[in-house]
């Protein structure tokens, strides 16, 4: 049983951490989520016990051996956290994907330096193009508007 | 004291104040200035509550609750120890400062002081809790807020900045989580203290990879060197209150759970792994400080030099004992202080603030009259108690030599920002920022001045709470 729950958290962690360093983000996103799941079936197989379900009353009367009820809670609350959180990473994803029409991370470090320098020569048309410096810059645009 | 505000009471309300408030300040619209205000309440409240929560720790030892009157063993343990009160008190003391910051200067999302609310729960929660899975719980919520709130303006950059430090930081959760699922099967338990007492009868060699992977989890949190790729991207997008926080108070966690997990849970595998710690230390220190005086943006040097600070308190945590530990704690709360004020103070402009600048800036260098002095003779101290003739010159001369790298680039950077005339330049302009946040700035940088010409409260803090780890005032060996 080990083994299987060993090989499982494997395979899922191992193609999750393959997704994540894709450059599509609905990829890592996607990626992120089997590496959450991974630990949710890790926590579950760190269980202590194994057994009948633990609700009274237990088949085979008190000091019965019944499956860990503990494990199973703290997965449900990772369940429920991973879920929340990828509510708001794909919502993250939507924002980037309304403004910049795709959701390639090389399209939108493109799109971002572009940006940048055109707003650079907007501001300051002598000056040399900076894109490092853009985000402080674009800040106090806004600011001084 | 009055009755009704008993240690149960006292505990319940750091994080419970603060998450009803947030819950209801969801539904509102945060740009209105009352609703800040309310939050403002919220974090002050809370804040008052940990003040009174410490004063009771301090004068008769720590508080536990086990929640929802179950018996002890069954339910979840909130305890308060000097240790976690000091970092709770901290972390939510600038959080209200940050939240006063931005409140006095206008907030421009409907969802901003519910999300410092929501963070300051999650913090106070953490630093509160004495049961590892519910230390998971209470971090993801405070993580969470900070995803949100680093997205705060909505900038392009600052969203893809909130997607790069969710994916980075969530893979640390998932490790962490792991950490407490394997903790958990070795022990037979979620509490802390059993957890740390049945440990202590394992084999290190055993739970050594437990040991590491909850380093890692919060090495990433801290970001140290070898996991802070994430750390320059997320600081330079983001709005100075929300840099403020990062660095001032979500950087915490990674100190304190060093601190608590390290020091208390697993000090075995601590000594086992002692030289990873002061290598990794070392290299942050050195990396964050070099990369820092190449860098130009302000928002970016800020962003080093927290790798370069966080490098100190692992190399005092590496040290250990109780020396190491009370100048880890010395160290977590000055960085927390001087982070929060040069954040706040280099988007300003006007009267004192360069001033204020100024004194963060010594106090990161470690000149004597700011509290930053205080802690770099900790962290000389902790170097000069490791053992053997060797580590203790390269650790003195690791700090050393971060501290001269530190000296040049706060300099270098107040130069630019506030000496330096450049025609054109945004950032020069003659409009002074409006009062309010001014005085604020101003007063952080006198309490930086004042803790270091009145450090006895800071040091016996930090005595406390390294005492409150070690178990014993003498401490173990390194």
């Amino acid at each position: 049983m080990t083994l299987a729950f060993s090989l499982a958290v494997a395979v899922v962690f191992g193609s999750g951490a393959f997704l994540v360093l894709q450059r599509d983000l609905m990829r890592v996103v996607v990626g992120i989520i089997l590496i959450s799941n991974s630990a949710s079936l890790f926590i579950v197989a760190a269980g202590l016990t194994q057994g009948p379900v633990p609700i009274l009353p237990v088949p085979g009367g008190d000091g019965a051996s019944v499956s860990d009820p503990l494990v199973q809670a703290m997965a449900l609350t990772a369940i429920i956290i991973t879920s929340s959180v990828t509510a708001l990473l794909l919502s993250v994803v939507y924002r980037l994907y309304v403004s910049h029409d795709s959701v390639d991370l090389t399209d939108i470090s493109e799109a971002e330096v572009r940006e940048a320098e055109f707003l650079e020569r907007d501001t300051y048309p002598e000056e040399e193009v900076e894109p490092h410096e853009e985000p402080g810059q674009e800040e106090i645009e806004e600011r001084s508007r | 004291m009055n009755s009704w505000l008993t240690g149960s009471m006292l505990i319940v309300l750091p994080a419970g104040v603060p998450w009803a408030l947030a819950a209801v300040c969801a539904l509102l619209d945060g740009r209105r200035v009352w609703v800040g205000r309310v939050a403002a309440v919220g974090v002050g409240a809370s804040f008052v509550s940990l003040v009174l929560l410490g004063w009771r720790v301090l004068s008769t030892g720590p508080v536990e609750v086990v929640a929802g009157g179950w018996p002890a063993g069954v339910g979840i343990v909130l305890r308060a120890d000097v240790l976690g009160v000091t970092f709770a008190a901290v972390s939510v003391g600038v959080i209200l400062v940050s939240l006063l910051y931005e409140v006095s200067a206008g907030v421009r999302s409907r969802t901003f002081p519910a999300l410092v609310l929501f963070m300051t729960a999650g913090l106070s929660g953490l630093f509160l809790t004495g049961d590892i899975f519910n230390f998971y719980v209470f971090f993801e919520v405070s993580m969470t807020a900070a995803y949100v709130l680093t997205g705060y303006r909505e900038q392009d950059y600052q969203v893809r900045a909130a997607f790069i430090f969710a994916i980075v930081n969530l893979f640390g959760s998932v490790v962490f989580l792991i950490a407490v699922a394997s903790l958990y099967h070795l022990t037979g338990s979620l509490e802390m203290q059993t957890v740390a007492a049945r440990a202590s009868a394992v084999n290190p060699n055993s739970l050594i990879t437990i040991a590491a992977a909850i380093f890692v989890a919060f090495c990433l949190k801290l970001g140290l060197f070898p996991f802070h790729l994430w750390l320059p991207a997320v600081y330079v997008g983001s709005h100075p209150p929300v840099a403020a926080i990062l660095a001032g108070a979500l950087a915490n966690i990674g100190s304190y759970g060093l601190l608590r997990f390290g020091g208390e849970i697993l000090p075995e595998e601590l000594e086992l792994g002692t030289a990873a710690v002061l290598v990794l230390g070392s290299a942050s220190i050195i990396y964050g400080g070099l990369q820092a005086v190449s860098r130009r943006n302000t928002d970016e040097v800020l962003a080093y030099s927290t790798i370069g600070q966080a490098g100190y308190i692992l190399l005092a945590l590496g040290v250990g004992g109780t020396i190491g530990f009370s100048a880890a704690v010395i160290y977590a709360v000055v960085n927390s202080l001087n982070k929060t004020l040069l954040f706040l103070a280099a988007s300003l402009r006007g009267p004192l603030v360069g001033a204020a600048f100024a004194v963060g800036a010594f106090s990161v260098v470690g000149v004597p009259p700011a509290v930053g002095f205080i802690g770099k003779i900790a962290a000389f101290k902790a170097g000069l108690a490791a053992g053997g003739t060797v580590q203790v010159v390269a650790l003195i001369a690791v700090i050393f030599a971060g501290s001269a790298l530190s000296f040049i680039y706060m300099f270098q950077l107040y130069q630019r920002v506030f000496l330096a005339d450049k025609p054109g330049d945004p950032w020069q302009s003659k409009n002074t920022s409006s009062r309010r946040p001014r005085a604020l700035v101003v007063l952080l940088a006198a309490l930086v001045l004042a803790m270091g010409l009145w450090p006895e409260p800071l040091i016996v803090l930090s005595e406390e709470a390294a005492t409150a780890l070690t178990g014993s005032p003498s401490g173990g060996s390194p």
